[in-house]
């Protein structure tokens, strides 16, 4: 929806002040619309699913809103700090990440707890339960009990809208960060939102000289941390009103027991699809939670109190249980009520709404027949996620498999985050480890010291995450002399996130120009000697070939880029720009069916016919990077002459 | 009601003949009412729950034809819910949405054995839905393939004939629609328009809850002006299919 716009008014809706207008939301553009409406100045991201949504459709209001700031940072650290520095100058700030971007921030954040804000200032967190894509599905509900800050979580978009804007409020008010955490089905959901009105307040950027605030010195953070204790006592006691915190007590009971259920975010949604299809919404207490940390104490006494059993329902780990536990003991309630939650529900992967139907059902003896999967004869065939068609990475994975070979030595190919994770796969199966952004450059570091001479240690990343984590790494192996190929793959783009624009192109979130860096600059500037740059064209095989095998068989570090712009990107400048492209077929009479090409190299705009044995082209897949004709032992592959 | 013709501008008392939709799933009445039979105004249908899977391949307009069908669910006021694939979507792996509406929705996902409608844009794909469907389910599938790589490098997988796919999908419903969609969107004018042709398919039948204007105006609002003429001949190619499908 957020290009929306109707003839007599340009504006895209999202930006628009029209109280009451009604549509349908995504989970993101709900949330950059709260931002908008909270009135936020100082928007920082960077870029991860599911949150990466968020930013674009904020600099979308930014257009229209002059006030506002945007940028993509080049990893969340620097997202998180830029943004509490405009909290710090008294103007409302929001850093948006996915959960593991959190890890990243956590330096900054958990003593910018300590210092407090000035204006509002919002921490988006979002997760990723069942890891749809994510290496992890750590659960940021922690970082809030970790650190002492508030945490949101909505259950809709609409909620998600209203709580965004509530919580720089809540912040200013509470003198805190606020953690806005979201999970996959929030974020990349659809729902109907009702817009509010876009609440400007008068905000003027000023710095305030308050060294003792500011500094985090041991003096001035040990009474921060007291104050903070202090702060979260408040907190814990205003809790009880928070507008997003549902109480809803009943004298009803289900085979003469008084239930009661506590959930969270898309859990509650959920929960009450599996009420209503049980036919017992109305015969339940049910406390939803929207500040999930910290919890309203006497309201989590009153639930305890009231019911004989309560059923925690949330997703991943077991926080609320717990601390309902806790209370439970704390109040002398252990004999009284009995309290369940893990021990029917998993710790792993989103709630399914089947699962809570079926768990509840079973604890209370109601009819419910829990839904079978059939088993297939026919099973569908897998379809994982791959390479694009003409993906630069793909060509120096198969230049790197070439050269291993023939110089019979094995590569320790160290991985990182982005589309070339996709390595790990068939048919190119190349990726040996990944661990974390930039972590392949700091793995490889490690080895480098204790691996014997004939395996060669390489670092494999992309353009986005070496300006995210792979420049402290790169300088650390340059300082110790760890003994290391760099491969840069530089395809323009940050790509696995949807294509988002970073310092390799040089063109900001906004859409304008900023300063482009060529990796290769940076890499000099770690320290390299520059007969350990290798840079090259990643069509180009054959002049890959050569340079990359230089660099496999040279001595210090070293650092490969291969560069050509994302497929993905270049294909919509191809179609803009209307340019013809060469067609690539392939000669029936040349293929003898080895099917190199799609058991070894996997571009899938190649199909290869089973009972023919003959490969082809699928045009509409094609976007005629040629390496095809390379890598066809047969030369099978042509360009169709003009 | 003869197949999704639209109920609209009735003054009198045209209550549709056959409930033309089952939903077992929550075991609940579903009732037709006249939002306001004393004007001329289009005629929603009030629901509990309708829920719609979409399943396809990256790039093959799963997310856009979800958005279109919520769009269109809000227009006749009902509560609205998706879930989507984002992030690997153009990776060419496979793509799922899930779309709910009605009066009582909440969470976004359609619990398993819980869709009332599953549109598949690839033949394969439809079996990885089974999980979503029951005996009621109509299954509205578009009959080109995309064979996926890891046929080629495991020796032991197949693709799935057409008919194979039609015998293990009739073993849970007998409502198995195949159609040739991305034929279909060729002659509108665009390959691309196959998800419009699949929704025209499903509209077409009548086993949709929504008014044909409702979801002809939702395409109109997600596709550019030049476009429009292509998407209006792809979404009446594919309800004079559905249309057709006389066993329903």
């Amino acid at each position: 929806m957020s290009t929306d716009s109707n003839n007599s008014n340009p504006i895209p809706k999202i930006a628009q002040d029209d109280p009451g207008y009604k549509t349908i939301m995504l989970g993101n553009e709900a949330i950059a619309r709260g931002i908008l409406e909270g009135n936020a100045i100082l928007a920082t991201a960077y870029p991860g699913t599911p949150s990466s949504e968020i930013m674009p459709a904020v600099a979308i209001c930014a257009k229209y809103h002059p006030e506002m700031r945007v940028e993509w940072s080049v990893n969340e650290k620097v997202a998180f700090e830029a943004a509490y520095a405009g909290s710090m100058c008294n103007v409302r700030s929001v850093a948006v990440m996915k959960h593991v971007g959190v890890n990243v921030a956590s330096d900054a954040f958990m003593t910018a707890v300590y210092h407090g804000v000035r204006g509002g200032m919002v921490l988006i967190s979002a997760d990723d339960p069942s890891q749809f894509s994510s290496q992890n599905e750590q659960d940021n509900r922690y970082y809030g009990l970790h650190a002492l800050a508030p945490v949101f979580e909505p259950a809709t978009p609409q909620e998600a809208k209203d709580m965004m804007k509530y919580a720089f409020e809540y912040s200013e008010k509470h003198n805190n960060v606020v953690i806005f955490r979201t999970t996959t089905r929030l974020n990349h959901g659809r729902a109907d939102v009702v817009f509010g009105s876009i609440d400007k307040i008068e905000q003027k950027a000023e710095f305030d000289w308050d060294r003792n605030r500011w500094v985090c010195v041991p003096s001035n953070t040990r009474p921060q941390r007291a104050d903070l204790l202090v702060r979260m006592v408040k907190m814990t006691e205003d809790a009880e009103n928070f507008p997003f915190n549902h109480l809803t007590l009943t004298e009803k009971s289900i085979n003469g027991k008084k239930v009661g259920f506590v959930a969270a975010g898309i859990a509650y949604s959920h929960l009450q699809d599996s009420l209503y299809e049980l036919g017992i919404t109305d015969s339940v207490s049910i406390f939803k939670l929207g500040l999930v940390n910290p919890l309203p104490v006497k309201s989590m006494e009153k639930i305890l109190r009231h019911v004989d059993v309560l059923f925690i329902v949330e997703e991943l780990e077991p926080i609320f249980e717990e601390q309902f536990k806790a209370r439970a003991y704390e109040f002398g309630l252990v004999d009284k009520v009995q309290i369940h939650g893990k021990d029917l529900l998993p710790q792993q992967g989103e709630l399914l709404p089947e699962t809570i139907t079926g768990a509840i059902a079973k604890l209370f003896n109601l009819e419910y027949v829990v839904p079978e999967v059939p088993t297939l004869e026919i099973p569908a065939p897998p379809r994982l996620p791959q390479m694009c068609p003409a993906c630069s990475h793909r060509n120096i994975y198969w230049i790197m498999k070439k050269v291993s070979r023939k110089l019979k030595k094995k590569f320790v190919n160290n991985n990182d985050i982005g589309c070339y994770s996709l390595g790990v796969y068939k048919p190119l199966q190349i990726a040996d480890t990944a661990l974390c952004m930039g972590g392949s450059i700091g793995m490889a570091n490690g080895m480098a010291k204790i691996l014997s001479d004939d395996v060669i240690v390489t670092a494999f990343l992309g353009d986005s995450t070496f300006f995210h984590s792979g420049v402290a790494p790169l300088l650390n192996a340059v300082y110790n002399q760890n003994d290391i190929l760099v491969i840069i793959s530089d395809n323009n783009y940050t790509s696995m996130t949807g294509g988002q624009d970073n310092p390799s192109n040089g063109i900001l979130l906004t859409g304008e120009k900023g300063t482009l860096i060529p990796i290769e600059n940076v890499v000099k500037g770690c320290g390299v000697p520059e007969e350990n740059i290798w840079v090259h064209e990643a069509y180009d095989m054959e002049g890959l070939n050569e340079k990359f095998e230089a660099a496999a068989t040279a001595k210090g570090v070293r650092v490969f880029i291969n560069r050509h712009m994302c497929s993905l990107q270049e294909i919509r400048v191809i179609k803009k720009q209307k340019i013809k492209l060469p067609v690539i077929k392939v000669n029936p009479d040349i293929c003898v069916g080895c099917m190199t090409c799609v058991r070894q190299f996997g571009c899938p705009a190649i199909s290869f016919d089973l009972v023919a044995r003959k490969a082809s082209i699928d045009q509409t897949q094609c976007r005629s990077c040629k390496t095809c004709i390379y890598i066809c032992p047969q030369q099978a592959f042509y360009v169709v002459p003009e | 009601m003869k197949r999704g013709s639209p109920l609209k501008e009735v003054n009198g008392n045209t209550f549709p003949k056959n409930k033309p939709f089952n939903c077992d799933l929550a075991n609940t009445p579903q009732v037709w009412i006249f939002q306001n039979p004393s004007i001329n105004k289009l005629i929603y249908m009030e629901i509990d729950r309708f829920n719609t899977f979409i399943i396809g391949v990256g790039g093959q307009g799963v997310i856009r034809a979800a958005h279109i069908l919520a769009d269109a669910a809000l227009a006749e006021d009902h509560h609205v819910r998706t879930a989507e694939t984002h992030g690997m979507a153009q990776r060419g792996g496979s793509v799922s949405g899930f779309v709910s509406y009605g009066k009582e929705v909440h969470g976004p996902l359609i619990p398993k054995q819980g869709a009332n409608i599953i549109i598949s844009l690839e033949p394969s794909e439809a079996l990885r839905s089974v999980q979503y469907a029951n005996k009621n389910t109509y299954y509205f599938i578009d009959i080109t393939k995309i064979v996926p790589l890891s046929i080629y490098q495991n020796r032991k997988l197949n693709y799935p004939q057409i008919e194979e796919i039609r015998t293990e999908l009739s073993k849970i419903t007998p409502h198995v629609h195949f159609i040739d969609a991305t034929n279909l969107a060729e002659h509108a004018g665009n390959i691309k328009t196959m998800n419009v042709v699949l929704l025209g398919l499903a509209m077409g039948s009548g086993k949709v809850p929504l008014l044909r204007e409702t979801l002809e105006n939702s395409i109109k609002k997600f596709v550019p002006a030049k476009a429009l003429e292509v998407n209006r001949q792809a979404f009446e190619l594919g309800f004079q299919q559905g249309a057709k499908t006389e066993e329903i």
